[in-house]
């Protein structure tokens, strides 16, 4: 928006005093959301971070690199299911957190070599029957505690146990803080415009030299580890976890946050995954909305049935990746990004 | 004065945010062959495009009237329905449907009664076709393809016909056949706006001529003042009109147009 | 034994080649994988349940009806909703159609509740017929028939009417199809109209063996996106084929092997044969232009 005037500028994080104001101001907020929020939402608000986290992460390999996968929600079952294994009698939690996210990362590897060769519905079946397959191999093994799912044990980091959602908020608020800025240097960095020499024509990157193989899976490796992760946390979020909670529906949500947040920026991310996780959550419970809520359940008892509303969850979020693909391809990114430039630009 | 065929109207089109051309005018009488020449780049394809409808949006300004009626900014299909044939740039057969099948899509606007008489009258043209009617159009040769564009175009009837670099890729030997058969055609009544960079072949059967450079007409009128104009001669016909001093060129010959 | 088996997996196969058939018929005339097919012919299967059950109308008006309304949601698909994309590509649209299916998949629990409902069809579950020895129920019979007439049918369309050589010409090249006066986007929307069609017959057929409930068409989508990936999309007849391999695979893997890793065994063998032909078995693989 202001003219760049070197390279170091484009690159670099805080750009200038009203960016490191805003930042600092964002992250008090931040910082005394649990002070303001009730229990439950903090709850929830550590949901969204994980997504977040999940997001960040996705949003590198399809938004950066052009790649799509629709079974991601496999990775992140990796990295519940791998982080709550360890912490149970291997290693404590944090190592066990990042060594499943190692363990995500290479099954992310994995993937990225067919899509070396596939692309476009070619790729999304490999990535669908990724997703699947891991949902089904860990249902039926009784290693991973089966369909009854397991429980991670008691959440201690450096000797402090963490036992409310308060407390695990800031340690999710960090983690994701640290892999946001990482992928943001990411981005902008070599490997980043590699990235995106990628997904906008791989023969005419290649021809340059970038070395697609590296790259490719490399990205694919990235997002899992992000993915997986952010499992490994959300495991410990939700209290328990069964492969119920890891359905292809999981990828297909992931993939819309990416999408409606905005391809390939930090801020489509964050908003993408922010805004999907609580309108799924809230729509699975709106008849507790004021006005909107009642209306519905009119509408439900006249038209439709009564049983079936928690299903207006899916009415809404399809409605909303439509209507933002339709009209704001940029996602919801692009909208931010108007309304900055309308204020900018104010009063013309 | 009859109203003539085609007229266009100082049209502008924008590719994108490029002006690709910048205040066309040009007229097609009946009956006539019309050369459109120029280099690659200079706009002579976005022109046949343009009028035909497959820009979105286009032109931005101007406007084309067909046998008196306005098609500026008309679909595709209708202004197709109206009587105009083109053949595209690179042949765009439809690779995996045989020269028959191709042919009757051709025809598509037509009942198919009527279309095997047009296909029988094709046939007479391009005898070739005929032999390969039930071949896939992916495997014809270059030349082939081209006979089968022409003849694609042809089907619906057409009174003028775009015919967009029908000598592209081809070998001299077939290039001249080919523009052979292209003068029959005009001959047998049909109006004719044709795009070429063979200059040479082109103003062979043409009557009027138009060159086209950077989006702008830079000359026109009857073939004979083509050939006649020096800077027509050297540039597009090559035709070099004085050796210079030390049988080397030390600069190259100044346009005289702009 | 092993001939019960491939008859199971023929079943199961005409299916999935249905919904393969219609996925790919769409993919070739605009590049957009369906993925709201599923969603698209269970949604047409309750329209079948609903003339059925509520309004008493006889089986063959509301299998009309059910056909009727999936070939005007077909053509709602793509005119009011792919056709307004402002940014068409790949990724994009497959987000659209996604959007579409979890829009359907809530609407219809919203409409009807996750019970399980019962489509009463004329054919017979229960009863059986023996065939080359095999013996095979009612209703299978019924379903490898119905499959196999509408792939015949699908397949004069193409070869032999105007309508398929116009859908023909405007999947090989859309801008020669507009110079030829096809009335493209009318085509297109078509397409994607019988391809609906195609989808709610599948619908109905699973529906008896199954039940009808908004998950129903869920793996069978899965599959036959899956066969037809396998078949190669490009090649109608190959996703067939394709379909028919992925359901007799199955059933040999389910009974040989191990039936809980059944469904599995689909994505596996695609994911191997993607490998060696990435275009998939049929498919003719076009050199992309740089």
């Amino acid at each position: 928006m202001d003219k760049r005037t070197s390279y170091f500028e484009d690159i670099t994080l805080l750009k200038d005093r009203p960016v490191k104001g805003w930042s600092l101001l964002g992250l008090l907020l931040f910082g005394l959301i649990p002070f303001v929020l009730a229990e439950y939402q903090v709850f929830i608000a550590n949901l969204v971070l994980v997504n977040i986290i999940i997001i960040l992460g996705l949003n590198v390999l399809v938004g950066n690199t052009g790649q799509i996968s629709l079974g991601h929600g496999g990775f992140v079952a990796i990295g519940a299911y791998m982080t709550v294994i360890l912490d149970e009698g291997w290693l404590p939690f944090l190592p066990s957190l990042i060594l499943a996210g190692f363990v995500a990362a290479i099954f992310g590897f994995i993937l990225g070599i067919p899509s070396l060769r596939l692309e476009g519905p070619y790729l999304a079946v490999a990535t669908l029957g990724f997703g699947l397959a891991v949902t089904i191999v860990i249902g039926r093994l009784s290693f991973f505690g089966g369909h009854m799912g397991i429980m991670p044990p008691q959440l201690e980091v450096w000797g402090m146990k963490l036992t409310t959602n308060s407390h695990l908020y800031y340690l999710t608020l960090g983690i994701a803080l640290v892999l946001g800025v990482f992928a943001r240097l990411l981005i902008k960095s070599r490997i980043g415009r590699a990235f995106s020499a990628i997904r906008d024509s791989d023969i005419a990157a290649a021809s340059l030299g970038v070395n697609v193989v590296r790259y490719k899976t490399m990205s694919f490796a990235f997002s899992a580890f992000y993915a997986g992760i952010g499992g490994g946390i959300w495991a410990y979020v939700l209290g328990f976890i069964s492969p119920g909670n890891f359905t292809p529906v999981l990828s297909i949500l992931l993939l819309s946050m990416v999408v409606v947040g905005g391809l390939g920026t930090i801020t489509g991310s964050v908003l993408g995954a922010t805004v999907i996780t609580l309108l799924n959550l809230q729509g699975e419970k709106i008849q507790e909305v004021p006005l909107i809520g009642p209306f519905f359940e009119w509408v439900s008892v006249h038209y439709m049935s009564i049983s079936g509303l928690p299903n207006i969850n899916f009415v809404f979020m399809g409605l909303t990746v439509i209507l933002i693909i339709l009209f704001e391809p940029l996602g919801l990114f692009g909208i931010w990004m108007r309304i900055k430039i309308y204020f900018k630009t104010w009063p013309f | 004065m009859k109203q003539p065929m085609l007229n266009i109207k100082n049209i502008e089109t924008y590719y994108d945010r490029i002006l690709a051309l910048k205040g066309i005018s040009l007229s097609i009488e009946n009956g006539s062959v019309t050369a459109v020449l120029g280099n690659n780049g200079a706009g002579k394809t976005t022109i046949l495009q343009t009028v035909i409808g497959l820009l979105d949006d286009q032109p931005e300004k101007g406007s084309i009237f067909f046998q008196g009626r306005d098609i500026t900014g008309k679909e595709t299909v209708d202004i197709v329905k109206m009587g105009i044939g083109y053949v595209p740039e690179g042949r765009e057969v439809f690779q995996e449907l045989s020269v028959l099948e191709n042919l009757m899509a051709g025809g598509y606007m037509h009942n198919s009664a009527s279309a095997k008489e047009t296909i029988e009258k094709v046939y007479r043209y391009f005898p070739v076709l005929k032999e390969r009617q039930k071949q896939m159009a992916g495997t014809l040769s270059g030349g082939e393809q081209q006979m089968l564009a022409i003849s694609r175009a042809l089907m619906n009837r057409p009174q003028l016909l775009f015919l967009d670099e029908p000598s592209l890729g081809l070998s001299p030997l077939l290039v001249d056949q080919l523009f052979d058969i292209i003068h029959q055609i005009a001959k047998d009544g049909l109006t004719v706006l044709l795009v070429e960079q063979n200059a040479n072949k082109a103003l062979a059967i043409a009557d009027y001529g138009y060159i086209l450079e950077n989006g702008r007409f830079v000359a026109s009128g009857t073939v004979e003042q083509l050939k006649r104009d020096e800077d027509v001669q050297e540039f597009y016909l090559g035709i070099k009109a004085e050796e210079s001093v030390r049988a080397t060129q030390r600069y190259k010959r100044k346009r005289r147009w702009n | 034994m092993i001939g019960q088996l491939i008859m199971t997996g023929i079943v199961a196969g005409s299916i999935y080649a249905l919904v393969a058939l219609a996925m790919s018929l769409t993919y070739k005339s605009s590049e957009v994988a369906n993925f709201a097919q599923g969603e698209m012919a269970m949604f047409s299967t309750y329209v079948a349940f609903v003339m059925l059950a509520t309004y008493q109308l006889p089986f063959w008006v509301a299998f009309g009806g059910s056909l009727l309304f999936a070939f005007l949601l077909g053509l709602f698909l793509h005119l009011a909703i792919i056709r307004r994309a402002k940014d068409p590509n790949v990724l994009n649209l497959l987000i659209i159609t996604l959007g579409f299916q979890v829009f359907l998949y809530g609407l219809a629990g919203w409409k009807w509740g996750s019970e399980q409902r019962v489509l009463k069809i004329p054919v017979s579950q229960t009863e059986t017929v023996e065939f080359a020895g095999l013996i095979i129920s009612q209703l299978n019979l019924a379903t490898i028939l119905v499959a196999i007439l509408l792939m015949i049918s699908v397949y004069i369309l193409l070869r032999f009417t105007k309508l398929g050589l116009a859908i023909k010409a405007t999947q090989q090249n859309e801008t020669a199809a507009k110079i030829n006066g096809i009335p493209t986007r009318r085509i297109v929307a078509i397409t994607f109209g019988i391809s609906s069609v195609i989808g709610a017959v599948a619908g109905i057929l699973m529906a008896p063996i199954t039940t009808l409930d908004p998950n129903m068409m869920i793996e069978p989508l899965l599959k036959g996106f899956a066969a037809a990936v396998l078949g190669g999309f490009n090649s109608l007849a190959g996703v067939v084929c394709g379909a028919f391999i992925l359901g007799i695979v199955e059933s040999l893997f389910g009974f040989y092997i191990s039936t809980e890793f059944k469904s599995i065994v689909a994505f596996l063998i695609i994911v191997i044969v993607l490998y060696f032909k990435p275009s998939g078995l049929f498919g003719t693989h076009y050199t992309r232009k740089v």
